[in-house]
């Protein structure tokens, strides 16, 4: 069922406030500032960023793991119930019911699984939880043999596993109330490269068997191009540039889009011309008294130093600081949005 | 520069003798950007350990030589181990953060390196300008205890005055003025030979605002701060030749091209030799003239760097290639890790 949509974010935003020590708030961090995203059915939908731009939010907003400061999530008639709902106005059994819906793969395999459980009963907790307690042991095997392990592996300890063997125990046990959707919170940043290649192929396997919707976080774009279908790259807590992954990586819009696909090391084309982002991640944090309102768009020291270590030298570069000037989001191309001039 | 024969490294653990090198031959040579690859366990930073002789007590070295600049380091004493630890080779380590040690400031570790390896230069220094050689003669306590003793001082003021006892204050209000007044005399006392050194090492890898980061501890620096840091302690003691052991896996891809760009433009700068361990097949052919692949302790192809990913000879290295996503959709090819045991 390609072609609809399964979730809706619309002007989603998060804001952490920051205290002091008699408990006042003083300044905030904008996680989440106004995210405008639809995720198609079917299809494999990618976030990337830097570390601290708000993916990870997005996806523990997205979950209900945290309350949203405003805006809202419209989840499809496919997710819950009959006419589709948004996600803050579930009851407690609907939102137990959507849980359901959406499995979720996080990053690190060895801190998400617990190291006292059997493999059996981490496999089968969901379905303990969720009351479906029938013919769970030979679930439990079939969830297994989806993932390429096997009844031998069933009272096992995680810590008897490789990383990837792990990796795909979290997969087994992100699908066992057979949801929807899938979300990867970096599924294989903390692999080699020859078993993050088996457990993509293991990711497109199981898509194509389950007609899954996978919400696919990373930040390393040769993942990112090779498995989606849309991709949104976020920068502090905007979605700074959203289109189809051929689009973007075909013509990128937003400077901050380009460094980041010049910065990704190749080994087909090294010599291509370079353009690099010089200067800090800035500080999230923007403080409530005027003075410091807002992100400093002048350049700083630490670029100055940069830009003249780099002179002459050939290579394009971009300004941090000019980053953090937002222009609205503008409809580039057909389907193709970016926040540009 | 940096020579390698047949290093044998075995470690023994509960379950047996597990062959960690398996005779591994490198040479990295004088101003050259050296690659080695390879995946987790292949035996990729066991290698430069056993170089260093830093390995865990259960490691050992069984056989093979080490040569640094013709001298033979594979039997060499302890002494001259730490001459060459940080003087003749520097080391930079994956995860910053937990590389520097979190409760010394940055002028203290970096100052930790120039006092082992660069006396004579400091005491060069401080003769020709005349200053203090370690301690510059400002006299504080560190900022958490100046701030207690404020703060202390103050609230009795205020509770003896509250009281209406006045002058029961008066003792307190001497300290904090006595320690104004010190502040006031030593605004003019210069620098340590050793901070002007420290601030020196932290320019060179682009930091702004050296004296700022010198007071600093780890925790207070973003990211890829730490690592231009941990550069620079590597860096300081003037070594001829950097291990960098992974240097930007913790980092973000943006912050990854700084880095990188400092490290290859030092090494143009010093003409140094550098020898980048990393499991990116990427970093390396951005940065390095040649390349080794290690696998399973052993290392199965060496060539420059243009050569091997146009035109890899050995079925591993072509596997782990295959394996890369690179554009399109088709499926990948998952390397049979058991397949290339042979060699």
């Amino acid at each position: 069922m390609m072609g609809k949509d399964i979730i809706q974010i619309k002007n989603l935003r998060k804001h952490f406030p920051v205290k002091n020590v008699w408990g006042t708030d003083i300044a905030l961090v904008k996680a989440l500032d106004g995210v405008d995203l639809n995720i198609e059915s079917g299809t494999t939908f990618g976030i990337v960023g830097e570390s601290g731009c708000g993916k990870t939010t997005l996806m523990r907003t997205l979950l209900r793991l945290v309350e949203p400061t405003s805006g809202s999530v419209h989840l499809s008639d496919q997710l819950i119930g009959q006419k589709g709902r948004t996600l803050e106005n579930l009851t407690r059994l609907e939102l137990s019911h959507f849980r359901r819906q959406i499995g979720v793969v996080f990053q690190d395999p060895m801190g998400a699984l617990n190291p006292r459980m059997l493999i059996k009963d981490i496999v089968s907790e969901p379905l303990v939880i969720h009351g479906k307690k029938e013919n769970m042991r030979e679930k439990v095997i079939e969830l297994l043999n989806n993932v390429g392990l096997g009844e031998e592996h069933l009272y096992r300890y995680p810590h008897e596993f490789s990383g990837g063997q792990r990796q795909r125990i979290v997969i087994a046990r992100a699908l066992a109330l057979e949801p929807k959707v899938l979300v990867l919170d970096e599924p294989t940043s903390a692999l080699d490269v020859s078993v993050q290649a088996q457990i993509l192929n293991l990711l497109n396997d199981l898509q194509d068997k389950y007609d899954l919707t996978y919400i696919f976080i990373s930040h390393d774009l040769s993942v990112i191009e090779y498995m989606c279908d849309r991709l949104a790259v976020m920068y502090l807590g905007k979605v700074v540039e959203e289109a189809d992954t051929e689009v973007l990586f075909s013509n990128p819009r937003h400077p901050y889009t380009k460094a980041l696909l010049s910065a990704t090391p190749q080994f087909f084309a090294p010599d291509k011309k370079k353009m690099m982002i010089l200067g800090d991640v800035p500080s999230p944090i923007i403080y409530l008294d005027g003075s410091k309102a807002k992100l400093a768009t002048k350049m700083t020291e630490q670029e100055r130093l940069e830009i003249k270590a780099i002179e002459g030298k050939g290579i394009d570069y971009i300004v941090r600081s000019s980053l953090n000037e937002v222009f609205p989001l503008k409809k580039v191309s057909n389907k193709h949005y970016a926040r540009v001039k | 520069m940096l020579e390698i024969e047949n290093l044998k490294t075995n470690f023994n653990t509960y379950d047996g003798v597990i062959k960690a090198l398996d005779g591994v031959n490198l040479s990295v040579k004088d101003g050259e950007m050296f690659g080695l690859v390879g995946e987790t366990g292949s035996g990729k930073s066991v290698t430069c350990y056993s170089a260093l002789k830093l390995l865990p007590k259960t490691g050992e070295v069984v056989d093979g030589k080490v040569i640094l600049n013709g001298e033979d380091i594979t039997h060499t004493s302890e002494e001259r181990l730490r001459q060459i630890r940080g003087g003749e080779i520097g080391i930079i380590f994956q995860d910053p953060l937990s590389a520097l040690n979190p409760v010394m400031t940055v002028n203290e570790q970096i100052g930790e390196v120039l006092t082992l390896h660069q006396d004579k230069e400091l005491h060069k220094i401080a003769t020709e300008k005349e200053i203090p050689v370690y301690q510059s003669k400002k006299f504080s306590f560190s900022p958490g205890v100046e701030f207690t003793v404020l703060a202390i001082c103050i609230s009795f003021i205020s509770l003896f005055s509250m009281l209406g006892q006045f002058s029961f204050g008066l003792p307190f209000f001497v300290i904090i003025a006595l320690m104004l007044l010190r502040d006031y005399l030593q605004q003019d006392i210069s620098d340590s030979a050793l901070d002007i050194m420290v601030m020196e090492s932290l320019s060179r890898v682009k930091l702004p605002n050296p004296r700022q980061i010198a007071s600093s501890y780890p925790h207070e620096l973003s990211g890829g701060m730490q690592q231009r840091v941990m550069i620079a302690m590597a860096l300081a003691g003037k070594a001829k030749m950097l291990i960098a052991d992974e240097p930007t896996t913790a980092l973000d891809v943006t912050i990854q091209a700084q880095i990188l760009q400092l490290i290859k433009d030092i090494q143009k700068e010093e003409n140094m030799s550098v020898l980048l361990i990393t499991h990116d097949l990427g970093v390396v052919a951005e940065t390095c003239e040649r390349v080794a692949v290690m696998y399973k302790g052993k290392i199965v192809e060496e060539n420059t760097v243009a050569n091997i990913f146009k035109n890899p000879q050995h079925a591993y290295t072509k596997a782990l290639l295959n394996a890369i996503p690179k554009g399109g959709k088709e499926r990948l090819k998952v390397p049979d890790v058991g397949e290339y045991g042979a060699i």
